[in-house]
């Protein structure tokens, strides 16, 4: 297997209608500026890669007519479908493609335009003989899980909510980020409408319109192209059983999330996280959830996540700054945002993360999250593997 | 500048899905018996709600039906404040209501199903409910109304 690394990241302007474009010009928006980024030009791209939840927009074979904008045409392209994971699938397949020795520069692209659609209509296309007898949708699934993992671990709305701030407070600090409410508070977030307990509307993610790229490209290749990449340490994925009750305390276990964070950071030669990592992107659609991956990916003790964040540790000063991007809380564009935590882990490592960069930040971690708890997990270094 | 426009687009689709010989059975049963049928796992013992011909974990066929009670535990429960399209119907269901993750007796699996109940203060995990079932059945989960709370049962907190 060859080393490879990213040499390059664009997105748009995240926002909840980007009525000025169509969905390929959305995605030619971001694989343009990740381009420039890189400083190669689309005849450089060997394969392209896609994710995009199709059903949310109503409309098939995405990879036909974005092909153009993604530069993909009469080059091999790929899309890859596994739900929320999506961006982040996307992402490990084009590192498959460049490690194996298949490709040498390979692009990523992910994108959904949700005010295009009914994002429920799409959630409501599941398992036609099970799930679909019952009006959950993502926040009532979300909230199940939730009740477990509050129950058992004892952490307080007030601790979820802070999670909700310093997500929004972050993504002031991002020009690309969608939710721009960087003066909201604790009382805020509590205040606001409980769409289903214990979650409130500013405990949730948002619906986005946006897209996001990155740019592989292997060993030489990189070092040619560009001074500082972020070199792949690890990419692994899990995905888990096929409906929502057939996981025993989903949040409070997350062996998904556990066995690729374990794995990741074995080949990555991490042993203490909270320590080695400088910077994290986790894919947190809801303020719990952050906390509970941060026990999954080994970052604190179980139950002691509410002190985690109670301490500041994981703000954009703390030990280890967590989603210093805003996170998907502030943006989600669901085909892209997987997308958006590899490239932001990246933009970090590579030393272009603008007003939320962090000072010195050598070693990355970027997590996806999917229905019914997949995941990926993708460690990025500024330091080739030895 | 040329002004921009959007084209709005709705339409009615319908599908015809298969079931299997597993979805088959439990279906009868359930809308013919009012009995619930899960596979058991030759390997880990686990009984599975919904049945499906694979055990997940072990990787192992399963063959066994087992019944499974109409009562059970909450495991997880919350109650819903705003509208979700109901896919039976394709419209909102009336909010406030509540939802569970339901471990049925006999099963090793939850069942994610509506609460007769939507106030908190009356929901806990570990609550026992039972099954409340529509006079006129068409084959479907939707064919229980939703879950009662059984009031005179010892509350089950073993997991």
């Amino acid at each position: 297997m060859r080393r490879v690394a990213i040499i390059g990241t664009g997105q748009t302007k995240h926002g909840k209608a980007r009525d000025d474009v169509n969905q390929a010009e959305l995605a030619r928006e971001a694989t343009t500026r990740a381009l420039a980024d890189a400083g190669i030009n689309r005849r450089d791209v060997d394969a392209v890669v896609l994710s995009n939840m199709e059903l949310f927009e109503g409309r098939a074979l995405p990879e036909m007519w974005v092909g153009e904008g993604a530069g993909g045409y009469l080059k091999p392209v790929t899309k890859i479908a596994t739900g929320g994971t999506s961006g982040t699938s996307a992402c490990i397949a084009g590192y498959h493609q460049c490690a194996s020795g298949l490709f040498d520069v390979v692009l990523v692209i992910g994108w959904e335009k949700h005010s295009e659609g009914a994002t429920q209509t799409g959630m409501a296309l599941t398992d036609p003989l099970w799930d679909r007898n019952v009006a959950s949708g993502a926040v009532g699934n979300f909230a199940l899980s939730i009740s477990q993992y509050v129950a058992e671990r004892g952490v307080t709305p007030q601790q979820a909510a802070k999670v909700a701030v310093k997500a929004r407070r972050n993504a002031a600090k991002n020009p690309y980020a969608h939710l721009q409410i960087g003066d909201i508070t604790v009382e805020k977030v509590l205040e606001s409408r409980m769409l289903a307990d214990p979650v409130h509307r500013l405990d949730m993610c948002p619906q986005s319109d946006g897209a996001c790229a990155v740019i592989y490209a292997a060993e030489d290749r990189a070092k040619k192209i560009c001074q500082r990449p972020a070199w792949v340490r690890a990419a692994v994925t899990r995905h888990d059983q096929p409906y929502i009750g057939d996981l025993d305390r989903r949040l409070v276990t997350m062996r998904t999330l556990r066995d690729a964070a374990r794995e990741a950071y074995e080949r990555a030669g991490i042993t203490e996280p909270l320590k080695e990592l400088d910077v994290a992107e986790i894919y947190e659609p809801v303020s719990y959830a952050e906390l509970a991956w941060y026990e999954a990916l080994g970052f604190c003790a179980e139950g002691d996540a509410g002190r985690l964040i109670d301490d500041g540790v994981t703000e954009i000063e703390g030990e280890l700054p967590v989603n210093p991007s805003g996170g998907v809380l502030s943006t989600n564009p669901v085909g892209a945002s997987g997308v958006i935590r590899v490239a932001e882990a990246a933009m970090q490592v590579m030393g272009r993360a603008g007003d939320h960069q962090i000072p010195g930040a050598r070693l990355a971690l970027a997590t996806g999250y999917g229905v019914y708890a997949w995941s990926d997990v993708i460690i990025l270094s500024a330091d080739e593997a030895e | 500048m040329t002004d921009l426009l959007h084209i709005p687009h709705a339409m009615t689709l319908s599908w015809r899905y298969g079931t299997s010989w597993y979805f088959a059975e439990f279906i009868r049963a359930l809308r013919d018996e009012r009995r619930l049928l899960g596979l058991r796992c030759p390997v880990c013992r686990r009984v599975y709600l919904p049945p499906r011909p694979v055990c997940g974990n072990c990787c192992a066929e399963m063959r066994e039906w087992v019944e499974v009670k109409n009562s059970g535990t909450v495991r997880a429960f919350t109650i819903v404040h705003i509208p979700i399209i109901d896919p039976t119907t394709g419209e909102p269901r009336p909010a406030p209501y509540g939802m569970a993750l339901i471990q049925l007796d006999g099963a090793d699996t939850t069942l994610n199903h509506y609460l007769a109940g939507n106030d908190p203060s009356e929901l806990r995990i570990g609550m026992r409910v039972r099954a409340v079932w529509r006079e006129e059945r068409r084959g479907a989960l939707s064919d229980i109304v939703h879950f009662v709370a059984m009031n005179n049962e010892q509350s089950d907190n073993e997991h």
